[in-house]
């Protein structure tokens, strides 16, 4: 591979490599540098000639995808097209697919099997086919082979299903011996088993939209109880709100009842951002919740029934027989945890404070009178440094982040 | 002459035309992961092995008295949860091995495991599948916990024995990702060393607690984090290791944190499966080559 210092074109051909680099030479000469990184806008059209002038001897150029102005589906299928009609020969294909692999992302296409399936239509039908034993076991065209195998790789890290047809199109390349037909056939047999398991449906792809998120998120929150009633609350509402944006709130009569009697001397918190994921997206909500009661047990059913050094028999132990206690209890709702009671979770569209100061004035409006009476803190977990990630040559592991919490007091 | 061939062939056995092939022999179970560590002086090695050697007497003689006293248990109560391990102390957190792919420069994913506020053991972190531009690394993006391998008294191996048991339970809070469970299963050779079983964890997220039940029948095998085309069912009397793990390929790039109370173990009989997938025989040099 040989990179021109001028520009980003880097050109792969072993035959004419020298060359070729003394022409990308030639050609980038007449360009001063620092005036291309100036007019870096001005020198497209200097760039696309040579582009072309490159294209015309069937040479790849690695920046070509990367110099594209409006990347899509369209355009980065346009390519692969350009591609394929360009030559004969097809010189470089494997080069050609590593580099659209590369670039998918910025194309947003990393999740379209058409895409997939039409970079593998790029390779050669019949060609890499082998004839006998020898061949099969030593990996015909090893090149071309791993190159589809990482193109499939890269399927299944995004999730992408293949389909029968992409079987058809693998067999017309490889035959049915081909080592991408193999792993196929085992991405086939592994990725629909997993493809619905989750108990927890998201569609996909997962909504862009952070309000059709955030239900999403409640909704799947609030599964824990089904008695949980999702509403959806807008802050001008409320008279002394700054913002306009909404508010998706979950909440239970359980829990609206457990909030009824909740102690008025004990503070209740609303903690968060929290990260919840639906697939690939995720979304920040936040919780009302009040420490657990003191005398919490966390176990009902404390009785040891394996313990057999301390059996009672009323025979033998007639004049030191124990009164048991009453062990019964009123059964815990799930909301009622040890690490404490949670009342209600929200999704609000700008996770401000005087958002979340709205859904508690929107709460106390939708049945939970008494949220008049009780103090609120805000207790904000900040974004560590742990969260920042910054590309450094070595990764260093910080470990010394603290959760900042933020108390504010409201009433 | 012959001598001299001889001389002459092992003289130049030093020299390869070809790179040396590494498929069959495995040098150490960590596989070039490895950490060396420098040896302490020889005095002070004696010195700490003896001081090892009176805290390893007193677990093997806990070891002979439970073997002499106690009988070994034939029936498991159905659908009573044994706990395998609570996260509910320091020590038994810090019991744990983290690592992700920061650990050897081979990627930017950091990961921790403590104790959380509430007092559960809390596995968070960020994953990112952010390559290292070295050239070297071609996929990043993990981070992951496990338990140490299961020894008995003076460091010997052992197994935990989970063969009476048919399910997994585990009471975890998480954040909606789905993360893995990884079952160590290691033999003897080397082809076995990396023998892990695996089954996905996927957590609904927010505040509330979750607990998640999962036959032993449903784990896949995996070697080297390759899965398998010809698969056995878990051997569960052969286990030596424990663990979790998250990904971030994929679009999942950004923070996790899943928060562990306990994993259990469960003897369910209404789950009479032997092992989930197809066991039936496959076309020859397709399968497993």
């Amino acid at each position: 591979m040989i990179r021109c210092r001028n520009c980003v074109i880097s050109i792969v051909n072993s035959r004419l490599r020298f060359q070729t680099y003394n022409q990308s030479k030639r050609l980038c000469s007449n360009n001063e540098k620092t005036e291309e990184e100036k007019n870096y806008e001005n020198n497209r059209e200097k760039r696309e000639r040579q582009h072309e002038f490159f294209a015309k001897r069937s040479l790849i150029l690695k920046g070509a995808f990367e110099c594209v102005e409006h990347k899509n589906k369209d355009s980065f299928l346009d390519m692969i097209d350009i591609f394929i009609n360009k030559d004969v020969n097809r010189r470089n294909h494997t080069e050609f697919i590593y580099a659209a692999l590369k670039n998918m992302k910025e194309y947003g296409v990393q999740r379209d099997l058409v895409v997939y399936k039409k970079l593998i239509e790029v390779m050669p039908k019949g060609k890499f086919i082998p004839t006998n034993l020898f061949q099969v076991e030593f990996q015909h065209y090893p090149k071309q082979q791993q190159c589809i195998i990482d193109l499939l790789d890269q399927m299944e890290d995004n999730g992408v299903m293949p389909d029968y047809e992409m079987e058809d199109m693998l067999i017309n390349v490889f035959g049915r011996r081909g080592f991408p037909v193999r792993k196929f056939w085992r991405m086939m047999y592994w990725m629909p088993k997993f493809k619905n398991l989750s108990p927890w449906i998201v569609p996909n792809p997962p909504p862009n939209d952070a309000f059709d998120l955030g239900m999403l998120a409640i909704e799947r929150m609030c599964s824990v109880d089904l008695q949980s009633k999702i509403c959806v609350y807008h802050t001008k509402d409320v008279e002394s709100s700054i913002e306009d944006t909404w508010i998706v709130s979950g909440q239970s009569i359980v829990q609206q009842d457990l909030l009824k009697q909740h102690d008025k001397k004990i503070g209740l918190f609303i903690e968060g951002p929290f990260n919840i994921w639906l697939r690939y997206r995720c979304i920040s909500y936040f919780i009302l919740r009040s420490e657990a009661p003191k005398n919490f047990i966390e176990h009902n059913d404390d009785i040891e029934v394996d313990d057999v050094s301390d059996i009672d028999v009323p025979i033998f132990s007639l004049g030191r027989v124990k009164q048991k206690k009453n062990k019964v209890a009123i059964l815990r709702s799930v909301h009622e945890q040890k690490d404490g009671t949670i009342y209600a979770v929200c999704c609000t569209g700008v996770s401000s404070k005087d958002s979340l100061l709205s859904w508690i004035r929107l709460l106390e409006k939708n049945g939970n009178p008494n949220l008049a009476d009780l103090l609120v803190l805000f207790k904000f977990i900040s974004p560590t440094d742990r969260d920042v990630i910054v590309q450094t040559k070595e990764p260093t592991v910080k470990t010394n982040g603290e959760n900042d919490t933020n108390e504010d007091n409201k009433n | 002459m012959l001598a001299r061939t001889v001389r002459h062939v092992l003289q130049n056995r030093s020299f390869h035309t070809t790179p040396i092939c590494t498929t069959f022999w495995v040098k150490s179970k960590k596989q070039g992961y490895e950490k060396e560590q420098p040896l302490l002086p020889t005095k002070k090695m004696i010195l700490e092995g003896l001081k090892d050697l009176k805290d390893e007497i007193i677990m093997w003689k806990e070891e002979v008295k439970e073997k002499l006293e106690t009988d070994p248990i034939l029936i498991y109560r159905p659908n009573e949860i044994d706990v395998y391990c609570r996260f509910n102390t320091r020590e038994e957190v810090e019991k744990w091995i983290v690592t992700s792919d920061s650990d050897h420069n081979e990627g930017y994913s950091r990961a921790n495991f403590e104790l959380s506020t509430a007092g559960y053991g809390l596995f968070n972190g960020i994953v990112t599948a952010n390559l290292p531009k070295d050239g070297r690394i071609k996929k990043a993006g993990y981070a992951s916990i496990r338990s140490q391998r299961h020894t008995k008294s003076f460091r010997r191996n052992t197994y935990y024995d989970w063969s009476t048991y048919n399910t997994l339970v585990l009471r975890v809070r998480g954040d909606g990702r789905p993360y893995m469970i990884n079952i160590g299963t290691e033999g003897t050779f080397d082809v076995t060393w990396n023998d892990i079983y695996h089954f996905v964890l996927y957590t609904r997220g927010g505040p509330h607690w979750q607990i998640t039940k999962i036959p032993f029948s449903k784990f896949i095998l995996a070697s080297n984090g390759v899965v398998q085309d010809k698969q056995f069912p878990i051997p569960l009397n052969k286990i030596t290791s424990f663990g979790f793990a998250v990904s971030g390929r994929g679009g999942f790039d950004g923070p996790f944190s899943l928060e562990i109370d306990y994993v259990g173990l469960e003897y369910d009989p209404s789950n009479i499966e032997e092992f989930a997938y197809e066991m039936y025989k496959q076309e020859k040099y397709i399968v497993a080559t």
